[in-house]
């Protein structure tokens, strides 16, 4: 009944993001081919470094090409549902929270349906390209359950993003300055992408069990490249996303109890 | 039944210090400073369905805190809330529902699609079945004019146009109760009437209850049978406009024009005896200022008969003036004391101040 | 006029003070990324001594110091610009008696100084501690250095009220502002050196502002350029920042127009 209800509101709000943007059509595009440049320069980037080496830390060039794929599919995805960059400023600064507050629906749902942002999938569609030609390219044989199992993996690693920056997002409710750690966080979630054994123990251990961004590239994609495979490591990207998931709905909710009054 | 019921209603917030100075500011990077506010300090009232009731007071009085306590987004710190027969903020989902809500700085709307299109969506985020969204869509275009409005997009509106479709946004549900902060701010005169016009309306026709906070006090006069006035988180004065004006409008004023010079002591000499205070505009202009006690005909007739006059106006005192005096008195707990107790001395059924003390 | 805009710098120091949550995960996401970086080149040498001309160290210290730098010239000049131009403030800034952009460049410096001091003289020292990084002896070094990172920030800062600008032409600068960053991130040399890029990447990348940012100071920094070279590097910031002063004039006096005809 709620996800119904929820769903329904998808729907609708998706059919008013598009009359937006079919107002605003140069900017639809300016968005595709910014997102994409963005793709293009991080891969820019393995290229130069797989001109000095030929393997990083036993992986190779079409290896860490294939990691990145998934990579892409994941954040296109997550992007599209969770456009929480200037939650803080809009919702909280700007008192938009308000409004939805007055609104028979869950503050998240409206919040996260209020930015839904469809181009975004696109750089998924390209990622799960560039997965397939790194595919093709490694050789991998192909299973009758690898689809499946990719869409139960990317589902995994877009719940601990939405899980993580929703918790982010959820600290404006704290702090009444604004807080521009999205951003720089940003930054680190790049380094999921890259085999996880270069690092030290310490950045290890950070990005499977704190900032678990390694479930969302190199850990979910070792499950189809034989060579790496890592399965304990891989099955456990859903279970990881449903914590995170969870966890940053608590964060959430208590957040917006605080912002309300409530909470201590 | 009551529409609003609110006893000993309490809201705290911490806020943050900022130590003055950059040795402040590094300070304050480490540890921060807090002091506690009270922005509503324990206060009550009761508001039965059908019934206008404004809410006035000056900024930071406390009126956007109370107005967000009782449509659920902020959780009181201590007392009782009722609105509409729920806890606003125990079943915030299930409330809201039965609420409307206008923020008058804030739209509701989207900004770049057709006005429809955000009722599309708001049909959908209230679940309001099809043919109850006609009906209701229908007779709101009809009663805001909304007809050419509908198909264009937010920010193609002028302010008072948007404040239609605002309007109309917070009523699609049909709500029970309907919650306006500052709803003419910034709308011009004829703007201003047609929209205290359609809350009679609305309120006449479907027994909606309003409750509005605003700074114009003429929508208070035009639309209010009641008004709880709140000065740093109290209820200094909760009753009838008549009352309030009763009770301070402390006098009249009326300005003579004279068709030769006059000098003022020959005015004050005619009206000897009588508790009045001439002053003097310039050569021809005179006013005199009379207490209620003084029926102005009294003072005309003395004045009429012996002098040579072209012009007379007579000044009520406004609900302006009136709240301006209140809040020039000083303190709350003086300005209530010279309200309220006579009011509850009389067991006036409509007011119920209350003189808060803590 | 002098003291009014030392005020800008002033107030905006204290300003970023009291964002404290953004103080202190600045830190940690800095450190992370340094580290991150580390451990990748680490990974990418593998058993190579040198690479591009950089030895390991070199390329430490490289990755340490362009980050600092970078905390130095960063700032948010092309959102705020944009901001201050689509909420209409920037008509009410043109009708006070100083320069906007001046003002922009001012707050823009009063923040990169705060990091300067709160963070990269901190997190220089914790850098040194924790990796193999060798800072330069000669005194002389250090000051060219502070001196180029000046016109580090100069020159960043330019390109982003470049960037900001553009508001007043299009509806939505967002993705362009999002090209940009990601553009100065790879291209300016703190995410690979431009050594590292492919000959015809090199000879192009010499011909763009981009590498003044970061790698000709990195380059400094590390010792990689020597005597008239460093004069010569030094030379192409000061070029760079006169050149990009006519498009800025440029765009701004076309913004004017476009404020007065269509009234903000």
């Amino acid at each position: 009944m709620r996800m119904r209800y929820t769903f329904e509101l998808f729907r609708e709000y998706l059919g008013n993001y598009i009359k937006t943007k079919l107002t605003y059509r140069a900017d639809f595009w300016v968005e595709v081919v910014s997102d994409l440049m963005f793709s293009l320069m991080n891969l820019i980037f393995i290229f130069i470094v797989f001109q000095h080496t030929p393997s990083l830390g036993d992986w190779s060039e079409a290896e860490v090409v294939f990691v990145y794929g998934y990579f892409m599919i994941a954040q296109g995805v997550f992007s599209c549902f969770t456009n929480l960059w200037n939650f803080g400023d809009r919702y909280i600064i700007k008192g938009e929270m308000d409004r939805v507050l007055t609104r028979p629906a869950h503050s998240l749902a409206q919040v996260m349906l209020e930015n839904v942002d469809p181009p975004s999938l696109i750089g998924s569609l390209v990622g799960l390209g560039i997965m397939g030609a790194a595919w093709a390219k490694l050789g991998l044989t192909f299973n009758w359950y690898d689809p499946i199992v990719l869409i139960v993996m990317v589902i995994g690693s877009v719940l601990i993003y939405t899980g993580l920056y929703t918790t982010l997002a959820a600290i404006s409710f704290y702090s009444d300055s604004p807080t521009g750690i999205i951003p720089l966080m940003y930054n680190i979630q790049s380094y999921g992408r890259y085999p996880i054994q270069i690092y030290n123990k310490g950045i290890r251990f950070l990005l499977t069990w704190v900032l678990p961004f390694a479930f969302v590239g190199v850990y979910p994609a070792s499950f189809f490249l034989e060579r790496h495979a890592d399965r304990t490591m891989a099955w456990l990207t859903p279970v990881v996303g449903l914590i995170v998931g969870a966890i940053g709905l608590i964060v959430w909710n208590r957040g917006v109890k605080r912002y309300r009054g409530a909470g201590s | 039944m009551l529409a609003i019921d609110v006893r000993q209603l309490r809201k705290q917030f911490n806020v943050q210090k900022n130590r003055e100075g950059l040795k402040g500011a590094m300070l304050d990077l480490f540890k921060r400073e807090h002091t506690q506010v009270t922005a509503v300090k324990d206060i009550s009232f009761q508001i039965p369905q059908g019934e206008i009731c404004g809410y006035i007071g000056e900024n930071g009085a406390g009126k956007s805190t109370t107005i967000k306590m009782l449509t659920g987004i902020l959780v009181p710190t201590s007392g009782h809330i009722e609105v509409n027969g729920y806890v606003p903020f125990r079943d915030r989902e299930k409330f809201v529902q039965g609420i409307g809500v206008v923020f008058g700085q804030r739209s509701q709307l989207w900004w770049d699609i057709g006005v429809i299109e955000s009722f599309r969506l708001l049909r959908k985020v209230y679940r309001v079945s099809e043919d109850d969204f006609k009906r209701r869509l229908d007779e709101l275009v009809e009663t805001l004019t909304l007809g050419e409005l509908l198909n264009r997009p937010v920010r193609k509106l002028s302010l008072g146009q948007r404040m239609r479709c605002e309007l109309a946004a917070a009523l699609l549900h049909n709500p029970s109760i309907l919650f306006l902060d500052e709803p003419t701010i910034g709308l011009d005169v004829v703007v201003k009437t047609e929209i205290r016009e359609f809350l009679k309306r609305l309120n006449r026709e479907h027994g909606t209850t309003i409750l509005l906070t605003t700074h114009d006090l003429q929508d208070i006069e035009a639309l209010c049978s009641r008004v709880i006035m709140l000065d740093d988180g109290r209820i200094i004065y909760d009753g009838g406009l008549e009352e309030l004006k009763a009770r301070w409008g402390k006098g009249r004023e009326v300005q003579f024009q004279f068709n030769d010079p006059i000098a003022i002591e020959r005015l004050a000499f005619l009206t000897g005896g009588l508790d009045v205070r001439w002053s003097k505009e310039n050569e021809l202009t005179a006013k005199v200022w009379i207490p209620l006690e003084i029926n102005v005909s009294d003072v005309l007739s003395r004045v009429v008969g012996t002098t040579d006059i072209s012009d007379i106006k007579i000044f009520e005192t406004s609900t302006e003036e009136i709240v301006r005096e209140i809040y020039r008195t000083g303190s709350a707990e003086t300005a209530a004391d010279r309200i309220a107790d006579p009011v509850r001395d009389e067991e006036a059924p409509t007011a119920q101040a209350e003189a808060v003390r803590s | 006029m002098i003291s009014a805009y030392l005020e800008f710098i002033r107030i905006r120091f204290l300003m970023m003070l009291a964002y404290r949550v953004n103080y202190y995960s600045g830190i940690i996401i800095y450190a992370i990324n340094i580290g991150a970086y580390y451990f990748m080149w680490k990974a990418i040498y593998g058993e190579a001594e040198t690479l591009a001309g950089f030895t390991v160290i070199q390329m430490t210290t490289y990755v340490a110091v362009s980050w600092m730098a970078r905390a130095f010239y960063f700032n948010n000049l092309d959102r705020e610009i944009s901001n201050d131009i689509r909420d209409g403030s920037v008509a009410v800034q043109m009708t006070r008696p100083y320069s906007y952009l001046m003002v922009k460049m001012m707050q823009g410096f009063g923040e990169g100084l705060f990091r300067l001091l709160l963070f990269m003289v901190p997190g220089m020292v914790i850098v040194t501690l924790i990796f193999p990084v060798t800072l330069p002896t000669d005194p002389v070094r250090w000051i060219i250095f502070f001196v180029m990172i000046w016109f580090s920030f100069l020159i960043n800062s330019q390109l982003n009220i470049l960037t900001g600008l553009f508001a007043f032409f299009v509806e939505n600068n967002e993705g362009l502002m999002r090209m940009k960053r990601v553009t100065v991130d790879l291209l300016s040399g703190v995410v690979v050196p431009i050594a590292f890029f492919p000959e015809w990447a090199r000879i192009v990348l010499q011909w763009l502002p981009f590498q003044a940012i970061t790698y000709l100071p990195g380059s400094v920094f590390t010792g990689r350029l020597n005597g008239a070279e460093t004069w010569n590097a030094l030379l192409v910031q000061v070029v760079w920042f006169a050149v990009l002063i006519l498009p800025i004039l440029a765009m701004w006096r076309a913004a004017r127009q476009r404020l007065f005809v269509q009234g903000g």
